[in-house]
């Protein structure tokens, strides 16, 4: 079932959450609401459920106005950050709740309904601990309960709001490949919130990027990651280094006094040289190194004192073996530039 | 070395123990002064009752319990806690949900109100209730015409009753329906209960055990209450007299054994509700530790 929601606002006192948003999710994708904590993204997805009402704007589903319902009519799966598992009910009766609560001319027999819930059980992998109250769960087995509850009614969309925020990290990255593979075999319509954006680009089809109660971007994560539409973007997906700069006849100047320009470039695509290669380069002075990680991280200062992160492959390192205070030249592979007074409206 | 840096190691333990403990003479003194206290306060005149009661032995203790008067004000109690307790359990958790739930004006000035009978004088309560339904009343001759016996009749006793015990359900429930929030309740919605489905199963359920103590209070001050229900009263033996004024009048007439017999049952109404409370307690703190261990761990 596609969502559609259509100038989107909604305020909290004063506090603007939403500011006229539109976003198209088309049927069967799964979507990842990305942004930082007071961007919108979990209100939006509230209003989707319709846990939380807009001030104005529509939601349609599949092309129906639903925003008038509410989210016992709009038959959505949500899944909770905290779980927010009935703590009295065991496994089974959590994720038989849904089935139980229908009228009775709608409500599976018994048969039915145990049948049901193992098959769930048996797609979440705890088909031995239906009989265990939630206190007795990890996280990871809590939220595979939560969404196995959430799909138990066949919902037409699965809205996930920060499904893996409460988890540690390896059981989060555990958790969000099964996820991925959960979705590759039922194809239910999912929005997911997060505000990692590690998790977004590697687990949804379609990337939505907020910030401060607007969408900032939306598209695959290759394309939000590779070809960022505003500074914010470029910014929150990974670490960056900022030089003021212009551009002048298609060539772009790193620290010029007449800024017109901000150029931002990732810390590994930046190359370290001892000697100077006659292309585009500039002094630095190493200032730290950390060489734990795939990745060796080092801290230098440039020739006009601002810092700049470098990132390089440990062959690379090793094969330069460089030293803390050496001075360097440092290559830009590959650069992105906006215009200054874009990234100064945008950043407050 | 692994064995030094467990968690589980005895030296380690010990040695904390040892610098939170006091020395022993602190210890004792302490705990000496406590139950020194609790000894006078309150087990010597709780003795003092049940000896009194039965200083005359089996035959006055149970004339006494028996005797008309007494039934009536057992029978009155009864039905002033029987209307009171109910009646302040509906609005309990309905003030509770509401307050705990939902955001509102009026919300602070509301639970402000609720308090209103802990911090108000009992004998100021009754006299409320005398000054509304009382001959000489703001309703009093309206009362009077339609032949409606508010004061000084069964009505007043349950009114002043209610009033007096509000709080306790809605002050034992609020804290708790607050911290439990309501994602629950939102679970519940999105997987198609209704409002009154997800009160009934998922709401109620987390709340019993707090609810059950709130009630058990409740009951207690209702039986027990003497200074707003003596003010509604009238005191007319076999009437309106419920069992702490029926205790009063008998030791005012100077029958001891009879006035100790009947104050004999409030104090095992005593005993009962404190079993009850702890009993409620320790099976509610089982509720949130494990409540606290699934919260704990997903935070």
């Amino acid at each position: 079932m596609s969502i559609e929601a259509v100038g989107i606002t909604k305020k909290f006192g004063q506090f603007a959450a939403l500011n006229n948003v539109d976003l198209e999710i088309p049927g069967g994708e799964l979507v990842a609401l990305l942004g930082p904590s007071g961007s919108g993204k979990t209100t939006l997805l509230r209003i989707i459920a319709g846990l939380e009402f807009p001030d104005s704007g529509t939601v349609r589903f599949d092309g129906n106005d639903i925003s008038d319902r509410t989210a016992r009519e709009r038959r959505v799966g949500f899944v909770f950050q905290h779980y927010a598992l009935f703590r009295h009910m065991t496994v089974f009766e959590n994720i038989a709740f849904g089935l139980r609560v229908r009228p009775r001319e709608y409500r599976p027999s018994r048969v039915q309904i145990r049948t049901k819930v193992h098959d769930l059980l048996k797609l979440i992998q705890l088909e031995n601990l239906a009989d265990r109250y939630p206190s007795q769960l990890s996280g990871g087995q809590r939220q595979r309960v939560a969404l196995a509850r959430a799909l138990a009614v066949e919902p037409s969309v699965l809205l996930l709001d920060e499904p893996f925020g409460a988890l540690d990290a390896k059981v989060r990255l555990e958790l969000r490949r099964w996820l991925r593979q959960l979705h590759d075999e039922i194809h239910i319509t999912s929005v997911f919130v997060t505000h990692d954006q590690e998790e977004a680009l590697e687990v949804a089809d379609r990337v939505v990027v907020m910030n401060e109660g607007r969408i900032e971007q939306v598209g695959n994560p290759e394309d939000v990651y590779n070809y960022p539409a505003s500074p914010f973007v470029y910014n929150f997906l990974g670490n960056v280094n900022l030089f003021h700069g212009r551009i002048d006849d298609d060539k772009t100047y790193i620290h010029e006094s007449e800024t017109g320009h901000v150029v931002y470039v990732r810390p590994h695509l930046l190359d370290i040289a001892r000697l100077s290669s006659g292309g585009s380069h500039f002094r630095a002075r190493i200032k730290h190194i950390n060489a734990a990680g795939p990745l060796v991280k080092i801290e230098a200062i440039a020739e006009w004192g601002d810092p700049v992160r470098v990132e390089l492959p440990q062959e690379r390192f090793r094969s330069l073996q460089l030293m803390k205070n050496e001075e360097v030249f440092i290559i830009p592979k590959d650069v992105t530039v906006f215009p200054a007074r874009k990234e100064m409206a945008r950043a407050k | 070395m692994a064995a030094s840096i467990t968690f589980g190691n005895p030296a380690a333990t010990m040695g904390a123990a040892r610098a939170t403990t006091e020395r022993t003479w602190v210890r004792w003194s302490l705990i000496g002064i406590a139950v020194t206290f609790l000894a006078t306060f309150l087990f010597l005149p709780l003795a003092i009752v049940f000896s009194s009661a039965l200083a005359k032995g089996f035959s006055v203790y149970f004339a006494a319990v028996r005797e008309p008067d007494a039934l009536a004000a057992i029978k009155l109690t009864l039905i002033a806690a029987g209307i009171s307790v109910p009646l302040n359990l509906v609005f309990g958790v309905a003030a509770a949900w509401a307050i705990g739930k939902f955001d509102f004006v009026g919300k602070s000035l509301l639970i402000t109100l609720i308090d209103l009978p802990f911090s108000v004088s009992p004998v100021v309560s009754g006299l409320i209730y005398v000054l509304i339904f009382g001959l000489q009343g703001l309703l009093g001759p309206w009362l009077a015409a339609h032949d409606i016996k508010i004061i000084f009749a069964a009505p007043g006793i349950v009114l002043a009753t209610m009033f007096v015990t509000f709080p306790f359900v809605a002050r034992e429930l609020i804290p708790l329906v607050e911290a439990q929030g309501t994602e629950e309740e939102e679970a519940a919605l999105t997987l198609g209960a209704s409002g009154w489905q997800t009160f009934w199963r998922v709401t109620l359920p987390n709340i019993k055990w707090g609810l059950l103590y709130g009630v058990i209070l409740c009951n207690a001050r209702a039986m027990g209450e003497f200074g707003a229900v003596s003010v509604v009263s009238g005191h007319i033996r076999g009437r309106t007299n419920t069992i702490p004024l029926h205790i009063e009048i008998l030791y005012n007439e100077y029958q001891f054994a009879p006035a100790f017999a009947v104050a004999s049952l409030l104090a095992l109404l005593a005993l009962a509700t404190l079993f009850a409370k702890s009993a409620v307690e320790w099976k509610a703190r089982q509720y949130s530790e494990e409540m606290a261990k699934m919260s704990g761990e997903s935070l």
